[in-house]
């Protein structure tokens, strides 16, 4: 059941996300460059400056590399060739005004670059410019990190109510949930200790181990293997469907080791919460994982959204959504700030529910066996 | 012999149920020991007291000398449990779960190989040590639940109603096996509600009952404790009321009945009182089919003592 829930499960759901839009995004991650042309028709400083952009976004060398600039062609001659579908895109730039001409049989993908690319350089322009009046050594800044603009982003914006990315989430929340269903191995651990839970609890008490070493030892024994599976799920994350996982190991081992650490953990205080058989106690934990994971966007990404506007703290304390928040954050945005208060959130939680474990299990004096 | 183990004035309560009260206990070096009562008599709850499992508000338990605590793990090291329940894992093999339960007790690899060996000898389980618990009878599962208590070698060992819901043939080696643990030198403290179990194995016993210890001594001590010695039935027809009254008024015979052409008389200590009522019949012309004599079983003891059958329960 462990291997399962814990491996199994999480790679068939990555599987099945992956058979049916991989193919999705990997055509919209792959744009192929566009036949483009820009008819410049005057010599302001927006025109000379939204040409600078498509330059720059028809290098080859360029991640962005979204255009295959067309030059020396007249307003007239670029017409005749978008009407015979020879290019997919015209810019006609003058003075703050930018047209976007498409060909007939142009893509929709085509299209959503040239529009988002031209919207985007006018509220840019509009913003420098305006700073231009009131404060230029600001306006100056702008254009100097206008550059690095583009790779940060509001994390609760991002994460929440903006334009999360549906595809990644899912395999993070997959892997996640795959990590949080080891807290049935936590309720275990109540069952391996607790002389009243199990026979086998039972001779570990009449024995002459020390319970504290043994608690120590069934954690890891949960922990060890755990970690194994992450390791696996990662690699098939990153070499199999090409899921981004940041750019830091550091990061996604410090991520993995507490969340693993705080699911066991987690699994304990429910294990003790609980009462009944182990299988009472696993079952009842099971439910709670899947009520958290539920609500932290497995099945609808956009719930956490939709409760962070109704009612944020739900996602403040649903653990399966802090890990994917933490996750989310390391893998796709460079927030330091962010991904450490999550952990410290997990590290946090983890470092209580041990302690209280530790006290309750070590101290035990059963009313009934 | 010395004392291996002494409870006094044992008391546990939960709440208003008092289970066990001021129980007190004895078991000598190298005996097997019964507590005999019925399900919920406190059997149990006396065992989980004396191994710390189960915190308990009143007396002194005592094992090889010193006083039991849940910390007494130099004490631990020599005692050793076979749980009502099978108490094994799943997961592993026959040999991993007698291994394991093994290594917590014993630390030194080639030992404890040795003794992991000796224990499946010991309960014939040398054709399964491959096997998942799963796999096997509930006969084998049982003698599977004993190695496992018992291969770290231990010098005290608890017996919890090992052969519940065990086929006759398991449940004889499994009590062949506790006496060859005894001629090896341990001591057993064997807790049982079948008294026939209790009578072949033990050497001395209590009988608990509500929490109380009602009776101790060897079986022939307990079973003097009783007025009934003998239990006479003989099969002849026709026996009329008067002679059924004449049998009855004899010196040592307390109760004298008669059904479906069955004479049955209780009869306390004489030595004579077979004969004495043959007599009676032959005299009157009766002639006899069958003739036992039976000596009282501990379960007349518990009904002699209670009011009840120790079945009843």
């Amino acid at each position: 059941m462990f291997l399962f829930w814990s491996l199994v499960f999480p790679l068939a759901l990555m599987t099945a996300m992956y058979v049916t839009f991989g193919s999705v995004y990997d055509m919209i991650n792959s744009i192929d460059p566009h036949k483009t042309v820009i008819i410049a028709e005057d010599d302001s400083e927006f025109t000379a400056g939204f040409e600078e952009v498509i330059r720059s976004m028809a290098d080859e060398s360029s991640e962005e590399h979204y255009f295959d600039l067309q030059e020396g062609l007249t307003r007239e001659e670029a017409e005749e060739k978008i009407k015979a579908n020879d290019i997919e895109t015209m810019f006609v730039v003058s003075d703050d005004s930018i047209e976007v001409f498409l060909s007939n049989d142009h893509s929709a993908t085509a299209a959503v670059v040239a529009q988002s690319v031209a919207n985007t350089y006018r509220n840019k322009f509009e913003v420098i410019m305006d700073a231009m009046e009131k404060d230029p050594q600001a306006a100056m800044r702008i254009l100097e990190d206008s550059g690095e603009m583009k790779e940060y982003t509001k994390s609760r914006e991002d994460a929440f109510s903006g334009d999360p990315n549906v595809y990644s989430w899912y395999f993070y929340s997959s892997f996640v949930m795959g990590i949080f269903f080891n807290a049935t191995g936590g309720a275990a651990i109540v069952s391996d200790l607790k002389a009243d839970v199990s026979c086998e609890a039972m001779r570990f008490s009449a024995s002459p181990e020390k319970k504290s070493k043994m608690l120590v030892c069934s954690f890891l024994a949960r922990l060890i293997p755990a970690l194994v599976i992450c390791g696996i799920h990662l690699a098939v994350m990153s070499t199999v469907f090409n899921v981004d996982l940041g750019s830091d190991p550091l990061k996604l081992i410090l991520f993995t080791v507490a969340a693993n650490i705080f699911s066991i953990s987690f699994g304990i205080i429910c294990g003790l919460i609980f009462k009944g058989t182990l299988e009472n106690r696993a079952n009842k934990t099971t439910a709670v994982l899947m009520l958290s994971v539920f609500l932290s966007g497995e099945m609808i990404n956009t719930l956490p959204g939709t409760i962070e506007k109704v009612c944020p703290i739900i996602n403040d304390i649903n653990p399966a959504t802090v890990m994917n928040l933490a996750f989310y954050r390391m893998a796709l945005f460079d927030q330091p700030l962010d991904f450490y208060t999550n952990m410290a959130k997990i590290v946090g939680a983890s470092i209580v529910f041990i302690i209280i474990g530790t006290i309750i299990l070590r101290r035990e004096k059963y009313a009934s066996l | 012999m010395s004392e291996i183990l002494r409870v006094d004035g044992l008391v546990k309560r939960y709440k208003e149920l008092i289970a066990l009260d001021n129980v007190s206990l004895k078991v000598k070096e190298g005996e097997i020991f019964g507590l005999l009562g019925p399900n919920g008599s406190g059997k149990s709850t006396t065992i989980n007291c004396i191994l710390s499992l189960l915190d308990f508000d009143k007396g002194k338990i005592t094992v090889f000398g010193k006083e039991m605590t849940p910390k007494s793990y130099d004490l631990k090291k020599d005692i050793g449990v076979v749980p009502q329940e099978v108490a094994v894992y799943d997961t592993l093999t026959v040999y991993e779960n007698i291994d394991f339960f093994c290594g917590l007790y014993i630390k030194d690899k080639a030992k404890r190989k040795q003794y992991v060996q000796e224990a499946i000898d010991f309960v014939a389980l040398n054709d399964f040590t491959k096997f998942r618990p799963k796999k096997l009878s509930g006969g084998l599962k049982r003698r599977l639940n004993i190695a496992c208590g018992i291969a770290h070698k231990p010098k005290l060992i608890f017996f919890d109603e090992p052969t519940v819901a065990v086929d006759p043939q398991s449940r004889n080696k499994i009590l062949e096996g506790i006496e060859q643990l005894r001629k090896n030198g341990a001591t057993i403290v064997y807790t049982s509600h079948y008294m026939e179990e209790v009578e072949q194995l033990c050497d001395r016993l209590s009988i608990i009952d509500k929490g109380h210890v009602i009776a101790e001594g060897t079986i022939d001590e307990l079973k003097g404790m009783i007025k009934k010695s003998e239990i006479i039935t003989i099969e002849t027809a026709g026996l009329e009321d008067k002679i059924l009254d004449k049998i009855g008024e004899l010196p040592h015979v307390f109760n004298a009945e008669y059904k479906d052409n069955v004479l049955k008389v209780e009869a306390g200590s004489g030595k004579h009182n077979v004969i004495d009522i043959v007599n009676i019949l032959q005299d009157n012309g009766y002639s006899m089919k069958k003739i036992f004599s039976e000596q009282p079983t501990l379960n007349d003891v518990f009904l002699e003592l209670t009011g009840k059958e120790l079945r009843d329960e």
